[in-house]
């Protein structure tokens, strides 16, 4: 079963579609990565996920059931823009108060659980105003968590976290997938997204571009050759002419040459021309990489 | 699936508890217990003489509860308890208005989707509230009225202990009257808690003059019946519209 599944879902704000016609699926269990530009419409979409705003148009059910229906609301742990706390209040008196809104019985053993598990049971007697933005973003973690939700609805949780952060972060995600917990996370920080996603959706102008596995996303993205010889700007000129998309990176001077194999590339440089490549690799375009092409292709 | 009663208990549970820890509130509390002290002592203290006929007019501490006919324009009938009302509608206002601005109404909405449950649930605790500095004014104005030296004697504002009685407890159950008021603006006005707060203040002034009909300082039976039953169903009828308000617009 799918636990999110969205039809022709829209968003107006006057005149302008924050979120247009989108469509999507997020299959229980997936780690849905969902990537777009500022704007694109992915905390809007999120926030209707959510029931927190109203959709113009379209549906969004949730494990099959409408979004807006109680059982299903109560199964969805959320961290939207910065977590909802009481400034004057310890970060335990604010997790009390969500334990409370959430009817868990052992509230106590709860909240130890979660702050445990994002690394933040020292700090449960801090006033939440006085926690610095990687605590914060971590005590939002530790409120999604809350009550062992069926579905985690995370927007930019990674924002601010530093590295240790960025680490318990994957190992709770992850762990948590692992036990069919449907985690949909947006993140500009696509490397890290990379390192965990199980599925991903691209975003833009409040519609769904792509949404494809890691899966397909490793197939889709192409394989290039990087060297490097003692006479880059030669070797670029000629590369470009014989294999057509050919990039070179400024600072490295590192020379990319797409839908080539690694030998025939140094063979075609030294033997017709007598350049020598002093670094050859093939390696595959990041999902950072992959994600630019597309725009700049839709832009074009 | 949990019933009707088990929401809103856990609703109730939460609210109290958030209620009772913010300072806001012992702040109204204090606030209440202080004002009649002050108003009465340092209008006594003035005198007739200096401050003029018009200006001086507190000879009985019953008069700070209220006035037997009518609204008055002088002292008597501004600087009363009903000045409380305003103080309620504030604090209801400050209350709706943290839980829009700390973005707790995200992590509430997204597990509950009852907006009916939030809007009981805050009338009731803000209406326990406003009993609560309801309560602190009546005691302020017994300590204050014997620092001064007033008159305890109830004829002479043409009351008796009963309708003193009756005119207290009618106070209190008009209370969600103005609670209802300030809570279906702050759910309008959301994280702009100054919107909420002039529009609280603005219909609060409508109604001012209203309050000494509805709960006179002689009050009986038809005005308690009047306000227990009036006070409770108008509060349903805006809990009504802010459920509406909460369901059709944005949270965040």
């Amino acid at each position: 079963m799918n636990a999110i599944e969205i039809r022709n879902l829209s968003k107006r704000y006057g005149e302008k579609y924050a979120v247009n016609g989108l469509d999507m699926t997020v299959p229980q269990g997936a780690i849905y990565g969902f990537i777009g530009e500022n704007g694109s419409g992915k905390s809007t979409t999120e926030k209707l996920i959510c029931g927190l705003i109203r959709p113009s148009g379209g549906t969004i059910r949730l494990w099959g059931k409408d979004h807006r229906d109680q059982e299903v609301r109560s199964r969805v742990g959320v961290l939207i823009e910065s977590p909802g706390c009481f400034p004057n209040y310890s970060v335990w008196n604010n997790m009390k108060l969500q334990a409370a809104n959430l009817g868990i019985r052992n509230e106590n053993e709860e909240i130890r659980r979660v702050l445990r598990l994002v690394r933040m049971d020292g700090a449960a007697s801090n006033k939440f105003k006085n926690c610095s933005l990687g605590m914060k973003q971590r005590i939002g973690i530790a409120f999604a968590l809350l009550g062992d939700p069926a579905l985690l609805v995370l927007d930019e949780p990674i924002n601010g976290l530093d590295a240790d952060g960025m680490r318990i972060m994957r190992e709770i995600l992850t762990g948590l997938s692992a036990r069919g917990t449907t985690v949909l996370i947006s993140s500009h920080i696509l490397g890290e997204l990379e390192k965990i996603a199980t599925h991903y959706g691209i975003l833009r102008g409040g519609k769904l571009l792509k949404e494809m596995t890691a899966e397909e996303l490793n197939a889709d993205c192409p394989t290039y050759v990087a060297l490097k010889t003692e006479d880059t700007e030669r070797a670029r000129e000629v590369l470009a002419r014989a294999f057509g998309r050919v990039e070179t990176d400024g600072e490295t001077g590192e020379i990319r040459v797409y839908g080539a194999y690694a030998e025939g590339v140094a063979k075609y440089l030294y033997g017709n021309f007598g350049i020598p490549v002093t670094e050859l690799r093939t390696a595959k375009i990041s999902l950072e990489e992959y994600y630019i092409d597309l725009m700049r292709e839709g832009r074009e | 699936m949990k019933t009707f009663a088990k929401r809103l208990k856990t609703m109730l549970k939460v609210d109290a508890r958030r209620m009772f820890t913010m300072p806001a509130v012992w702040i109204m509390f204090g606030i209440s217990l202080a004002l009649p002290v002050l108003i009465l002592v340092m209008t006594s203290f003035v005198g007739v003489a200096e401050a003029g006929e018009g200006a001086v007019a507190f000879t009985n501490v019953w008069q700070a509860i209220g006035s037997a006919g009518g609204m008055s324009m002088d002292l008597t009938g501004m600087c009363n308890i009903n000045l409380l009302y305003f103080l309620a509608a504030i604090f209801t206002c400050l209350f709706v208005g943290e839980d829009f601005r700390s973005g707790y109404v995200k992590n509430l909405f997204t597990v509950r989707s009852r907006k009916i449950d939030y809007v009981l649930s805050k009338t009731i605790v803000l209406f326990a509230a406003a009993c609560g500095m309801f309560l602190c004014y009546f005691a302020g104005a017994m300590i204050g009225g014997g620092i001064a030296g007033l008159s305890f004697d109830t004829a002479e504002v043409g009351a008796s202990a009963g309708g003193i009685a009756l005119c207290m407890i009618s106070k209190i159950f008009f209370a969600p009257v103005f609670v209802s008021i300030a809570l279906t603006l702050a759910t309008v006005g959301k994280q702009r808690l100054w919107l909420s707060v002039l529009g609280t203040l603005a219909a609060g002034m409508l109604l001012f003059t209203m309050i000494p009909m509805m709960t006179p300082l002689n009050a009986g039976a038809f005005h308690v019946v009047l306000c227990v039953l009036g006070g409770p169903l108008f509060a349903t009828g805006l809990g009504a519209v802010s459920c509406v308000i909460l369901n059709k617009t944005s949270l965040v």
